[in-house]
């Protein structure tokens, strides 16, 4: 029979083997880029020039100075070459920004012998390849309640840090799912957690933050003694996030109940996403981290920002 | 109970197993505890309600422990006594109880005596008398005492060193069992034949009768004895016997000396048979000191076996007739013959300058004398050899030059043709000869012979009648080769060749060992006769008797003889009786043993069929209460079952990575512990298995022996021993280049430590500011210089010694080294010495220093001819010359030939004037006074005429 156990303390917190591991695993893929959805105005993320001038790096056009300007924007070298005095214009440059989302909660502290990796370690390792692609794609990345959008290169190291610190807190209980706080329009969210809470708090939740059109991207994120339950004889199993324990004296024949009970709750899931247009993926601990990592970056690039 | 000795104090106890099941029934309802596993999605499922609350069983092996715990507690309780003691004989009158007192009783004397105890104890307690008899007793009237009184008596009597004869005690018991009628008799039998057991059993079931009854105890185990020991040529052997398959069957034979120090062992086994023997396969040297040989585990006087001078080695006298100096012990002919006959014979050499060797070594009393090449023997030592020979004593010589020459006499075994013959000489077509395989009537067969011997000289037999009969070994072209007669009762025998190399190399080869063996072994053989038949046992002239030392008591220990023993007669040849108890006799320079049993003895059981005999066996051992051992039992158990419950609650499952470790802890300490006590009880054995390792060759005189090479001695001072080296490899170089010789890289050697013996010459420079070596070391040294090694010391000290001055620190240095070493007389050399004319020649030695004196052995004072010869040379190579010059610092020179130091004063061909003196000092050290001998090469051709 598989064994499992809960990970200590100093286990669970985020160490310079999830960063190494993260950097590893994106530098395995090449660089992500967001697809843009619209070619006009509204492109959705930033590197890609907006087509008017604006805040940016690239030329875009020389244009007559107006009077009433500031001086100090007229190109003195153009404006020599004859009479006119022009100004010069760049092009409007945004940053698109993602959020991600890593679950550190109690019930993510588990591992298996099944599992390659714990649930938490699979989620930060996620959660940290993914935004060193998108930064080097040219994105900017935060992490709800934690940093603002950050365009930065080390985003890794700032995001480790900031986990760090949080961790470091005295009064800190990790939460399970993000703060419900109405993200941008055309931001996207992606939430690697193992979504155990009540479907209706996942569903509220969900269109709290999609109440203003963000996109989000869920993956739930398993472990493979959770999705088998092998477990046989008298035993009692303890939640890990409450007191809740239930003893049962034949386990086996409760291992129909809990795999309907399981695959009820990620339908609810899976439901609460599609009907914000959200996508949603599984993904075991057994498996691959790249694997997961590949999907995630599908969904990012689609062209739709991912209702697949 | 059950046909088992097992008995309970209170077997009402025994009752309560039948709630055995009533607590199978309780233990199995309660579940062990359940294991828990963490599982985060339990929230899915915790409204669930439980299909099934049956709690899991108690698995069926820890049921079937608990029960068994349980099971063990009531048994133990129960008071079980494994061996109960024995109910007593259902009769009336007093009870007689006869104790076997022979040396086989002392097998399980303790028991026997306690079986008397509690058979008098339990009649005591139904008011009967009892009484006692040992047999050794002999007829003396049975008296009925109180138990207490017969306890004492049983606890004074001892087994005794002899078997005693039981039917003599039969008359007094008779007579008790007629007066007192309703007696029962009880005999503890020691379970041998000796002393007539059927005999004695009809008589004591005819002096019962009707009314009493006749109970005999016997051991489960009889004994087993040795009843000869004989020291043969290859291991000492000893006959033991035992009394049918009750005895052990195989046990473990140890042999002790007079201290009582073991000295070795050997194992046996009965297989079935009642007659073997046990072979103890020692080195002769150890076998001659064993004066004990005794089976262990067996206490008694019939298992120990008593060993003295009749045993021992044999003493071989050696006579060389070569008067030759014994400085160079490898020339001298006995040598080889003392060397081979060490290891299994006492060997006896006259000392140098005994005016008459022969009759010196006839009076140290030898089995055998050899006599390497002796001429004519003739006057008293004739006489006296002769009648050594006629009284059994054997004669070996050995052929030489002197007997090749020497007019006959009749002391060899054929007569000899004068001269001999030369195989494969310079001279001579024929080869050297080779050893025909042994005959079979000849005491040599069965010996292998090596390929490798091979003979050039030879002396040789007369051809006459019986020659072939006389001959022992032979050649392959069937030239006798050893040839032997018999004289009266002793023998001579003659072996062709010399006892030295000269004619041979038999002298070299394991060959030769082994038929020097032989020879001791038949030396033996005649001189045993000889004592026997004529008795000249030291002191028997003067005393009649011998009195004893120190005899065996029945356990067959040794001790002070008891009163009772009487002296034995000078020719007492039986074995033990209870006149003359087995032990030592006679003053301790020269003990007789005598022994327990006769050399052909032979244990029996009796045959007691068709006796209403009411034959028990004696209670194997004492009453055991078995109620700690079971309740340790159930302890163990009861720690098993705790460990099964915690394991079966998940203890050590969870929290795996702070659990384990202190579990993997717990069990290695465990197991440390386990072996920790299994290795203190083994450690004597180890200690005892773990022999003294040999020296073994090691790869420094593996090298230095395959290939001839030059060494020098490691001073410590790395700049003299730098120039050492690089002074011996020019030299070595310079060797190889001009000479025959081409010697490998010079060696560094520590005298302290490095065996010398592999090179011919080694270059000692003095380094004062070194400690001098240990006396050990000189001694070494010494020895390299007699064995034929040269040795040369430089002082290097040239250019600050100053005639008629104090000594320089070198030179005191050296003088204190050599006053520990045997040094010849010395002389500067001279200018016809053979040193300076053995490769170049040479006015003198010279090293970096020219001025310096060179010192070598002295030669003998010049002969007559002095003035024709050019070159004079004594007879062996000088062991040691001493220089001052630095010879080493004058040859060095590096890879390409550039010289290294410089000299003084540097004139002319100085440095190859010191590197020719070097080849020449080699050159001498290796060819010795060839050269001296090649100087007559022109008078040699003058007179062939060419």
């Amino acid at each position: 029979m598989a064994e499992a156990r809960l990970l200590a303390a100093d286990e669970s917190a985020i160490a310079g083997t999830h960063r190494q591991g993260a950097l590893e695993l994106a530098r395995r893929l090449p660089s992500l880029v967001v697809a843009a959805k619209e070619v006009a105005a509204t492109v959705m993320h930033g590197v890609h020039g907006r087509r008017r001038a604006g805040v940016g790096e690239t030329f875009w056009q020389f244009r007559p100075f107006m009077w009433g300007e500031s001086t100090t924007k007229i190109d003195w070298r153009r404006s020599a070459r004859d009479d006119r005095i022009y100004v010069r214009e760049r092009e409007w440059e945004a940053a698109h920004t993602v959020w991600i989302w890593m679950d550190r909660s109690p019930s993510m502290a588990y591992v298996s012998t099944l599992a390659l990796q714990s649930k938490v370690d699979r989620a930060l390792t996620l959660g940290l390849a993914a935004a060193d692609l998108l930064v080097r794609g040219g994105e900017r990345v935060g992490a709800p309640g934690l940093t603002r959008p950050i365009a930065a290169r080390n985003i890794v190291d700032r995001l480790a840090e900031s986990l760090i610190e949080e961790a470091g807190r005295r009064d800190h209980t990790p939460a399970e799912l993000p703060p419900p706080d109405a993200l941008a329009p055309r931001t996207q969210i992606v939430i690697l957690s193992d979504m155990l809470n009540a479907p209706d708090d996942i569903r509220a939740t969900i269109h709290s933050i999609a109440s203003r059109g963000a996109i989000g991207h869920v993956v739930m994120i398993s472990d493979p003694i959770e999705d088998t339950f092998p477990f046989m004889g008298h035993t009692e199993f303890l939640d890990v996030d409450s007191a809740a324990r239930l003893r049962l004296g034949e386990a086996q024949s409760f291992k129909a109940d809990y795999i309907r009970r399981l695959a009820a709750h990620r339908d609810a899931v899976r439901e609460a996403c599609a009907s914000r247009g959200w996508s949603f993926a599984l993904h075991r601990t057994d498996r691959p981290a790249s694997e997961a990592l590949l999907a995630l970056r599908m969904r990012l690039e689609g062209p739709q920002g991912g209702t697949a | 109970m059950f046909g088992l000795p097992l008995a309970f104090s209170a077997p009402l106890v025994l009752g309560a197993l039948i709630a055995l099941p009533a607590l199978w029934y309780l233990l199995r309802i309660t579940p062990p505890r359940p294991k828990q596993i963490a599982f985060p999605p339990l929230r899915l499922i915790l409204d669930l309600e439980p299909k099934d609350q049956q709690p899991a069983r108690t698995p069926w092996w820890l049921l079937a422990l608990r029960l068994l715990l349980a099971a063990l507690i009531i048994l133990a309780m129960a008071g079980p006594i494994w061996n109960p003691p024995p109910r007593g004989q259902a009769g009336s009158g007093p009870l007689v109880v006869i104790l076997d007192n022979g040396w086989p009783a002392a097998l399980d004397w303790d028991k026997r005596v306690a079986a008397a105890n509690d058979a008098i104890a339990s009649a005591a307690r139904e008011g009967r008398t009892s009484a006692v008899v040992a047999t050794s007793e002999g007829a003396r009237d049975v008296l009925p005492a109180d138990p207490s009184r017969l306890t004492e008596r049983l606890r004074a009597l001892k087994p005794l060193p002899h078997t005693p004869d039981r039917k003599s005690t039969l008359a007094p018991i008779s007579k008790f069992v007629a007066a007192n009628p309703g007696a029962d008799i009880l005999w503890i039998s020691d379970g041998v034949d000796q002393g007539d057991a059927r005999a004695f059993a009809e008589g004591l079931i005819a002096a019962a009768g009707e009314k009493s009854s006749v109970r005999m105890l016997t051991g489960a185990r009889t004994p087993v004895a040795i009843t000869s020991v004989e020291n043969a040529p290859a291991a000492l052997d000893a006959r033991l016997v035992r009394a049918g398959s009750a005895g052990a069957e195989s046990g473990v034979l140890r042999a002790y000396d007079l201290k009582g120090l073991s000295i070795g062992e050997a194992r046996f086994a009965f297989a079935g048979k009642n007659e073997i023997t046990a072979r103890l396969d020692l080195p002769t040297e150890l076998r001659n000191e064993i004066a004990r040989l005794e089976i262990e585990s067996e206490r008694t006087a019939g298992a120990v076996a008593l060993l003295d001078s009749r045993w021992k080695r044999r003493r071989v006298a050696i006579v060389s007739g070569v008067t030759a100096d014994l400085a160079q012990p490898l020339l001298s002919p006995s040598y080889y013959v003392a060397r081979a006959l060490a290891p299994f014979a006492e060997v006896r050499e006259p000392r140098a300058g005994t005016r008459d060797p022969i009759i010196a070594a006839l009076d140290e009393q030898p089995s055998l004398i050899v006599l390497t090449d002796v001429g004519v023997i003739s006057g008293l030592a004739r006489d006296r050899l002769t009648r050594f020979i006629e009284e059994g004593g054997v004669l070996l010589r050995f052929a030489g030059t002197r007997l090749a020459s020497g007019a006959a006499d009749d002391l060899t075994p054929v007569r000899l043709r004068r001269g001999g013959r030369v195989l494969g000489g310079s001279l001579s077509w024929e080869t050297p000869r080779k050893l025909a395989p042994f005959d079979r009537t000849s005491p040599f067969s069965g010996i292998d012979i090596s390929e490798e011997v091979s003979v050039t000289r030879q002396v040789l037999a007369e051809p006459e009648a019986g020659l072939v009969t006389k001959t022992w070994a032979a050649l392959d072209d069937g030239t006798p080769l050893i040839t032997a007669d018999r004289r009266g009762k002793g023998l001579i025998a003659l072996v062709h060749v010399t006892a030295d190399t000269t004619w041979s190399n038999l002298p070299l080869s394991g060959l030769f060992v082994n038929m020097l063996r032989r020879m001791v072994a038949l030396a033996g053989e005649t001189t045993e006769g000889a004592t026997t038949g004529t008795s000249n046992t030291p002191g028997a002239s003067r005393a009649e008797t011998i009195a004893p030392t120190r005899t065996l008591d029945g356990f067959g220990i040794l001790g002070e003889p008891p009163v009772t023993a009487k002296p034995i007669p000078v020719n007492f040849g039986g074995p033990s009786n209870p006149d003359h108890p087995p032990g030592f006799y006679g003053p301790p320079d020269a003990m007789v043993a005598i022994n327990t049993l006769a050399p052909d003895a032979k244990l029996n059981v009796p045959n007691f069929d068709g006796l209403k005999l009411d034959m028990q066996a004696l209670r194997p051992a004492e009453p055991i209460d078995m109620r700690p051992s079971l309740i340790a039992l159930a302890f163990i158990l009861f720690l098993a079952d705790a460990l099964a419950t915690l394991w079966l609650g998940g203890v050590g499952r969870r929290g795996k990575t702070s659990a384990t470790p202190a579990r993997a802890a717990t069990a290695s300490a465990l197991v440390a512990g386990l072996i920790l006590v299994l290795a203190a009880h083994n450690a004597p054995a180890l200690a005892q298995s773990a022999a003294p390792a040999s020296p073994a060759l090691n790869q420094k005189m593996l090298d230095a022996a395959l290939k001839t090479r030059l060494a020098y001695v490691v001073t410590g001072d790395s700049q003299i021993d730098e120039a050492s080296r690089l002074g011996l490899t020019t030299l070595s170089r310079a060797l190889g280049q001009r000479t025959a010789l081409s010697p490998a890289e010079p060696m560094g050697v520590d005298p302290a430590r490095d065996e010398l013996a592999f090179f011919p010459v080694i270059y000692w420079p003095i380094a004062a500011n070194q400690p001098l070596p240990a006396q050990a070391t000189a001694t070494r040294i010494s020895e390299f210089m007699k064995n034929g090694g040269t040795v040369i010391f430089d002082t290097r000290d040239a250019l600050t010694q100053r005639a008629g001055g104090p000594p320089t620190p070198e030179t005191a240095w050296l003088r204190r080294l050599l006053a520990g070493v045997d040094v010849p007389e010395l002389e500067p050399i001279p200018r016809d010495h053979v040193v300076t004319k053995t490769f170049y020649l040479l006015e003198n030695i010279v090293g970096r220093t020219t001025v310096g004196q060179t010192w070598i052995e002295a030669m003998p004072a010049s002969v007559e001819d002095a003035a024709q010869r050019p070159a004079r040379a004594g007879d062996s190579v000088s062991p040691i010359i001493i220089t001052s010059n630095d010879l080493a610092s004058a040859w060095a020179s590096d890879r390409s030939g550039q010289p290294l130091y410089p000299l003084q004063p540097g004139t002319g061909r100085q440095r190859e004037m010191a590197i020719r003196g070097g080849v020449n000092i080699v050159m001498y050290a290796l060819t010795g006074n060839y050269k001296a001998d090649q100087v007559h090469v022109r008078d040699l051709l003058d007179r062939l005429g060419l």
